[in-house]
């Protein structure tokens, strides 16, 4: 669906309002960027300027109300919801705060998840967890449940999930936000290497400082506008 | 469409697999349909049990004359001509002298009194002919003698002398002012015979000033082969409005017509429990979904179609469904069958019958059942659709 390889990210004059009582309250209000292909972004901003909603609405699961979001030239606001549903299974992963990890499911069958909806044949798909999971470093656990996992584990299986099918690109909502600061390190670490190695574009939400510091560049969020870019020297 | 079918199919095992978080409420869903199925099959094995049995009781070389169009005997009428035409038909048995064996009978609605607390009931007193006994090969005396021809004795069904007052051998009972001594105490093999009362028709018209009235005839065939002339004779070349059918012919009509009321009454009962019941199910599924909320938000993030949320939904429902059914058919022929042959056995029964389970009847529960799940998962699956993606990312799994 992808024109070519190529999957900038591009908002132009987006607005976004939600619907509280009688009252809208405006989120964005004709924002614009660009995201190229490959970067690593980190977003800052006080609760409820709209972090989570811009991730949102660049990974097709809520609507603009006015302006265009294109992903590698694919306008979303043109997709029907099914077409939409197809696109994010092919071109975005999602990383959660709370992991979201189906928990009557083991570690291998949350990370197959996005690869039922390939068409990858049984083995092809069971290999492909293995790898995915060796690369997380979860090769021993694939059999164990949720629960049976530490959080910084958990994440590292979502995070697995989310890059299973080989989507470009990965949506990180606070991934670290639930996590001791060894743990977060790692995941850091982890999206960083997915970032440098494989190329994914990252964006990833989050509170906490010194995590910018595995990011490319940090935006500062506030109001509805982002006003203030920060480049990262280390990455 | 097999990625439609994986995506479904992981789905409704995930939800089957959660489903110990919503034990209670999935517990209470599964147990209003099977009170739906068991009072479904409760009646309509009653139905069934009631057809099948008077199916096999009822002689085939004895003939039943009434009316025609007169449901059962209460509404029947023959005239005293009618019945001198009848007893010179064809291909009935005759005595050497050339008697035809048949009864010719009445019944008259008579008060009595319950042995318990003295309340008036209406039962039936049954004029019948000298060959009454003779056409009906279960009647015995268990107690006491047959009543004398011309008098004001009586016998009693069994059954009915341990409920009413002054129906022991001996006693004196009134109908009105009449008077009569009760001589014996007889048996009928549990059919409906057992629930009355008997006495000589002649005494019977005079007291009740019922002169020269009868209902019905009953009449022995020389062969059962010997029905179709009879028939012929009465219905087509008599043609006086009477009906004669076989005793078995007879006692199947009755069936269907009361395993007809059964079903009537059945169903209507049992579709209004299904729709509570479906309405349960509904705050049952309600619940699935959003106890699943996140899960359902984060699949679809994932790119997990609609469809498969709305299958997945509803295959749980369906499973929950039919869990109640087997449960409801599983009480129904443990329970209900059983207890029917208990009831058979004691004496007081007015009419033994068995309840009784058939495929066709435990299709009819399933697709009740199956109404069920499908009403009351079809809204919440429809649900689970339109879960909004968002919850994903603030969702707590
Ligand atoms: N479904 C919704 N309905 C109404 N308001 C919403 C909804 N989702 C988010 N909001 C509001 O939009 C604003 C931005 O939310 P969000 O993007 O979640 O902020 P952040 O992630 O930066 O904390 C908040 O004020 C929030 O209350
Ligand atoms: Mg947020």
């Amino acid at each position: 669906m992808t024109i070519s390889n190529n999957s900038t990210i591009e908002l132009r004059g987006v607005s976004k309002s939600y619907q509280r009582g009688k009252s809208k309250v405006p989120i964005f209000d004709e924002l614009t960027m660009t995201i190229e292909d490959g970067d690593f972004v980190a977003i800052m901003g006080p609760s409820g300027s709209g972090k989570s909603t811009i991730l949102n609405l660049i990974g097709g699961i809520d609507t603009i109300d006015a302006g265009a979001i294109s992903v590698g030239g694919t306008v979303l606001g043109n997709m029907n919801e099914s077409a939409l549903t197809r696109w994010r299974s092919n071109h975005v992963g999602f990383v959660f705060q709370f992991y979201n990890l189906m928990p009557m499911l083991s570690a291998a069958e949350n990370v197959e998840l996005p690869l039922l909806l390939t068409s990858l044949s049984r083995s092809e798909r069971k290999k492909r967890v293995e790898t995915i999971l060796e690369i997380v470093g979860l090769t021993e656990r694939a059999r164990h449940l949720p629960s049976e996992l530490s959080g910084g584990q958990q994440q590292r299986v979502g995070i697995a999930r989310a890059v299973a099918a080989d989507p470009q690109i990965l949506l990180c909502d606070e991934p670290t936000g639930d996590l001791d600061r060894k743990s977060a390190n790692e995941i850091l670490e982890l999206l960083q290497l997915l970032n440098t190695k494989l190329n994914k574009t990252i964006i990833m939400v989050t509170h906490d400082e010194s995590s910018t510091a595995y990011a490319k560049r940090t935006l500062f969020l506030d109001k509805g506008r982002f006003i203030q870019q920060e480049m990262n020297q280390c990455a | 469409m097999t990625r439609l079918l994986r995506q479904s199919i992981t789905l409704s095992a995930a939800n089957i697999k959660s489903l110990h978080r919503r034990a209670w409420i999935s517990m209470s869903m599964i147990l209003s349909v099977a009170l739906v199925v068991v009072v479904l099959l409760g009646f309509l094995s009653m139905a069934n049990g009631f057809r099948k049995t008077l199916d096999a009781t009822g002689a085939e070389d004895v003939v039943m004359i009434t009316s025609r169009g007169s449901f059962g005997e209460a509404m029947s009428r023959l005239t005293t001509n009618q019945t001198h035409q009848i007893e010179e038909g064809p291909g009935l048995l005759r005595s050497a002298s050339g008697d035809p064996v048949l009864s010719a009978e009445l019944l008259v609605p008579v008060d009595a009194l319950t042995m318990a607390d003295g309340q008036t009931a209406t039962l039936s007193l049954r004029g019948v002919g000298p060959n009454a006994m003779a056409l009906r090969e279960n009647l015995t005396i268990v107690a006491g003698k047959m009543f004398t021809a011309g008098s004001g004795e009586i016998i009693v069904g069994q059954r009915l002398s341990t409920k009413y007052r002054n129906m022991q051998i001996g006693d004196t009972i009134t109908f009105g002012r009449s008077e009569w001594t009760v001589v014996g105490h007889f048996r009928a093999n549990g059919s409906v015979f057992e629930s009355e009362m008997m006495a000589d028709r002649g005494v019977v018209q005079t007291l009740f000033e019922r002169q020269n009235e009868v209902q019905s005839i009953r009449a022995q065939l020389a062969g059962v082969s010997d029905f179709e002339v009879f028939r012929a004779y009465v219905e087509d070349e008599l043609d006086m409005g009477l009906s004669a059918r076989t005793e078995k012919e007879y006692f199947a009509a009755q069936a269907t017509n009361v395993s007809r009321i059964i079903v009537f009454l059945g169903w209507p009962l049992a579709l209004v429990m299904a729709i509570g019941a479906a309405v349960g199910a509904m705050t049952t599924m309600y619940s699935s979904v959003s106890d699943r909320l996140t899960e359902i938000a984060t699949v679809r993030a994932i790119g997990f179609s609609r469809t498969a949320a709305f299958i997945g939904t509803l295959f749980e429902a369906i499973v929950l469904t039919l869990i109640g059914c087997v449960i409801g058919v599983a009480i129904a022929k443990f329970g209900l069958e059983g207890f029917s042959a208990s009831t058979r056995g004691g004496a007081n029964t007015q009419l033994a019958f068995q309840l009784m389970l058939s495929v066709p009847i435990v299709v009819q529960a399933t697709v009740l059942a199956l109404f069920v799940g499908l009403v009351g998962g079809g809204l919440p699956a429809y649900r689970a659709t339109r879960v909004p993606l968002r919850s994903a990312m603030t969702g707590r799994s």
